[in-house]
């Protein structure tokens, strides 16, 4: 007459468990679900109804009562299915209630009685804690990356009856092919020249800078970003645990082992959608590129080419590392704590050499425009990229090996860590003048860039903030900033939309 | 103002600023009539004879279209225009005219005029160039603005951005000095309009000269018409820089249909804004290289010691001169000042940024271009 099943249910990238409680019992034959279901987890009286009988399983036509506890959360999404269809079923004595109360559920079904993988499965098996977990087959990386209790694998519904009475043992099922490995042969020795901006991307690694770059087409911006995630460390246990829980909410298959290790990657493109890049959506709310980029990269390139709605979105995350998408009666806050990489060309023709550019300045204008002061601000790093010239093509050998640089990288942060328990970019105005102390030339450097209004006050503290960094890439390591720390800082720092009158 | 108290000036700037209105065409109606005349024909208020009934109806539209422009422009309009913006109207057979413009095929028909084109018998040389010239195309086209005005020649340029403007700067930093302007547009709007204080001085002290009439906006059709007054003014014209298929050509054209000499100043091959001056030079064109070469192909001779202005920046040394000096040839990226000197990318970006605070580099988009002594007025 009444069984308790155990299930959960996806809020952003965060799973919570649920207990489903059903009744079948006397009245005029009905389907109720209680406890602030919405409209995704309503239907599912309807496919559980259809996979039931197309089953061949019996369906009791009489009042069937759903209660979804704790009764105060909202429940969205499909993977209440299977749990309300093993309720029923066990509380109409179609199979033993106490071997079905005794495992969790998660799954959708089909019509025909087949389960089907949903987005999320991961944060949902972790919050189940030590219990065994059905799940579809398709969902089974996921959720052996997130299990602690035993992970069953089923195909479909009529499989579970003979299990849950005892007539059969659980299934075999073989798991997913994954998906086939990304081979990144992207290495930065395979960049030839640009050295610029090989520097720029070193110390964005290290000291976790946000990166500008800006350049006519065919420089290499891409080419350059893609490189950036193998400068990165691996990611820790903890790390790597939340970008496999938000890739799995957003849907995304995860890699072989199940646990995403190496800092994502995520290029969207400049026509991608604010819901797509921030997170949302109707029926339940996807992680957007910006969390899938957690603990990685999010590169954009043509920035100026993306919606102003949609540039907007990215204020929050950057100043929080976190986003908070509100819909009707419901806010979630997903993760969003990615290093950011934008691409530009420093004007509507690509510009190049002086005297290269055929814009009138009515365009030009309107072009920088597009990148508000305050989100220019956030890129510590702003550099100028050029085609390479003949020579570097030419020259047989290219520069330092992902490798090198990437071990440079390891010890500028462990070094930032060590010093100040943060990496140099989240490094604050009295923090500064504590962790980053400059020499008399620097200081003089600085000092007379203020004077002459060439360098804000902003810029000021982004320029130490990224000399400290540079500081940190040295062998030596020293505790003083050096001038000529300084000095590339700045220059890394091009005041590329001077046209508007803006400085470094 | 009733219609017998407007001078000829006025008829001539009213029909000067009729759509469709070409030098031939204004020729045409101002031959054996006085422009009051002229403006009722060209108005449709009395019966075209030929060649102007020809004109008529080889264009069956045109009658139509100056009737309706007869109501836009009316003549007490367009003089009362000219007396605000203190332009003189300037008719072929005024003796202000420049002779040199009378023998010309496509001789102008009026020239309005502010300043007084009487500098425009001393020796001229025309200094033409990109808009969106380099730092060192600005600088050349400024030094030799200032030392051909030093030798007394007058210097005559566009007024646009870039190199035109710079010439201007050059010219009017010598005491003395007459520039003249050519324009594509009226001369009661400046444009581009920072140059609004380069056309007042420019007139102040030489001349500013348009085929049209105040209030004539600055439509890209008129500034190929523009070159050809500038070039048939001219005995020399330097182009500074130009691209691939820049205005600066046609005006090198113009001039050399003209027998004027044109010289061009060579540029790197890398550099864009040097294709056009580079085609300029290997299809024959003498190169200038320092205001002498220009002087000599004026017959000037003009071998002056030593250099007219002091520069006061501290002498770089070692690997910097050397960066200076590669700049000097063509901007260079921090990225090639890296390759050819050998430093790090940090010593790279120390060396140009003191450069830079000396005065001798100037960065723009990331390119470092070597500044020199005349950067000041470009
Ligand atoms: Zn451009």
């Amino acid at each position: 007459m009444f069984a308790s099943i155990s299930s959960a249910v996806l809020h952003g990238a965060v799973g919570h468990p649920i207990r489903v409680e059903v009744h079948v019992g006397k009245g005029l034959p009905g389907f109720t679900i209680s406890g602030l279901p919405d409209e995704s987890v309503r239907e599912s009286r309807d496919r559980v109804r259809a996979a039931i009988l197309s089953s061949a399983l019996p369906y009791p036509d009489i009042r069937i009562t759903v209660n979804l506890a704790p009764s105060d959360q909202r429940k969205t999404g499909s993977g209440l299915d299977l749990a309300i269809a093993v309720g029923i079923l066990a509380a109409s004595g179609v199979v033993d209630p106490a071997a079905a109360q005794a495992v969790a559920y998660v799954g959708e079904l089909g019509l025909d009685g087949s389960l089907r993988a949903i987005p999320g499965v991961a944060p949902m098996v972790g919050s189940l804690g030590d219990e065994d977990v059905v799940v579809p087959v398709d969902s089974a990386v996921e959720a052996h990356v997130a299990a602690r209790g035993t992970v069953r694998l089923l195909q479909r519904l009529d499989e579970l009856v003979a299990v849950l009475n005892a007539e059969q043992p659980w299934p075999e099922h073989e798991p997913p092919a994954p998906p086939p490995e990304v081979t990144t042969s992207a290495d930065l020795a395979d960049v030839h020249g640009q050295h610029a901006a090989r520097r720029s991307l070193e110390i964005a690694a290290a000291g976790g800078h946000h990166l500008l770059m800006v350049g006519p087409p065919g420089a290499g911006k891409t080419m350059l970003a893609s490189r950036l995630p193998g400068l990165l460390p691996a990611l820790d246990r903890e790390r790597a645990l939340e970008a496999t829980m938000v890739h799995s909410a957003a849907g995304v298959r995860l890699p072989a082992g199940g646990l995403i290790t190496r800092p994502p990657y995520r290029a969207p493109h400049h026509t991608t959608s604010a819901v797509a890049l921030v997170g949302g959506g109707s029926g339940s709310i996807r992680p957007g590129e910006i969390s899938l980029a957690h603990c990685g990269v999010l590169f954009m390139d043509e920035i100026a080419e993306f919606a102003p709605k949609v540039l907007d979105g990215l204020r929050q995350p950057l100043e929080n590392r976190h986003i908070t998408v509100s819909r009707s009666k419901i806010n979630v806050v997903l993760p969003a704590d990615f290093l950011l990489v934008a691409a530009m060309n420093p004007c509507p023709c690509g510009g190049g050499a002086p005297g290269a550019c055929r814009c009138n300045a009515a365009n030009l204008h309107r072009y920088l425009r597009r990148l508000s002061g305050p989100l220019l601000d956030r890129f510590d790093l702003r550099v100028d990229v050029h085609r390479p010239g003949v020579d570097d093509l030419l020259a047989s050998t290219g520069g330092e090996a992902t490798a090198v640089v990437a071990e440079r990288v390891r010890l500028a942060r462990e070094a930032a860590v060590g010093r100040q328990g943060c990496l140099n970019s989240r490094l604050d105005g009295s923090r500064l003048d504590r962790f980053a102390p400059l020499d008399t030339g620097g200081r003089a450097v600085l000092r007379d860039r203020l004077e002459r209004g060439r360098l804000s006050a902003r810029g000021y503290h982004r320029v130490r903030r990224v000399a400290r960094t540079i500081a940190d890439l040295d062998p030596r390591q020293p505790d003083v900033i050096p001038e000529r720390a300084i000095h590339l800082a700045l220059e890394l720092r091009a005041p590329f939309d001077e046209a508007l009158g803006r400085v470094a | 103002m009733t219609g017998a108290s407007i001078p000829g000036a006025g008829y001539v700037a009213a029909l000067a600023s009729f759509d469709r209105m070409t030098a031939t065409r204004l020729r045409a109606l101002l031959r054996d009539r006085d422009p009051q005349e002229a403006y009722a024909l060209a108005a449709g208020r009395v019966q075209p004879s030929d060649p102007i009934a020809t004109l008529f109806a080889e264009y069956a539209d045109l009658a139509q279209r100056w009737r309706t422009e007869a109501r836009r422009h009316r003549p007490a309009d367009a003089w009362r225009r000219c007396v605000e913006a203190g332009v003189d109207v300037v008719r072929p057979d005024d003796a202000r005219f420049p002779a040199q413009l009378l023998g010309d095929p496509a001789c102008p028909a009026v020239l309005f005029v502010r300043g007084d084109l009487d500098v425009l018998d001393a020796r001229r040389v025309g200094i033409v160039g990109t808009r969106n010239a380099t730092q060192q195309g600005r600088a050349t086209a400024a030094r030799f603005g200032a030392e051909l005005a030093e030798a007394g020649v007058v210097v005559v340029s566009g007024l646009a951005r870039g190199v035109d403007g710079a010439a201007h700067r050059g010219a009017l930093s010598v005491d003395g000095s007459h520039p003249v302007g050519i324009v594509g547009n009226g001369l009661d709007q400046p444009y581009p309009r920072q140059h609004a204080e380069l056309w007042a001085r420019v007139a102040a002290r030489g001349a500013l000269v348009s085929e049209w009439p105040p209030g004539t906006p600055p439509d890209a059709f008129r500034f190929p018409l523009r070159n050809r007054i500038l070039a048939a003014l001219v005995e020399v014209l330097v182009v500074v820089e130009s691209r691939e298929r820049g205005g600066s050509l046609i005006t090198a054209k113009e001039a050399g249909e003209r027998s004027v000499d044109v010289m061009a100043v060579p540029g790197s091959v890398h550099s864009p804004a040097s294709a056009g001056t580079n085609r300029l030079l290997s299809d024959g064109a003498a190169p200038a290289t320092e205001t002498a070469d220009i002087l000599v192909a004026l017959g000037l001779d003009t071998r002056r010691a030593g250099r007219t202005r002091f520069d006061p920046r501290p002498a770089p040394r070692g690997t910097a001169a050397a960066i200076v000096e590669s700049c000097r040839s063509q901007p260079l990226t921090l990225d090639a000042v890296v390759d050819s000197t050998g430093l790090s990318v940090a010593d790279a970006a120390m060396a140009v940024a003191r450069l830079e605070r000396d005065g001798w580099l100037r960065s723009t988009g990331g390119w470092f271009e070597a500044i020199d002594e005349w950067a000041d007025l470009a």
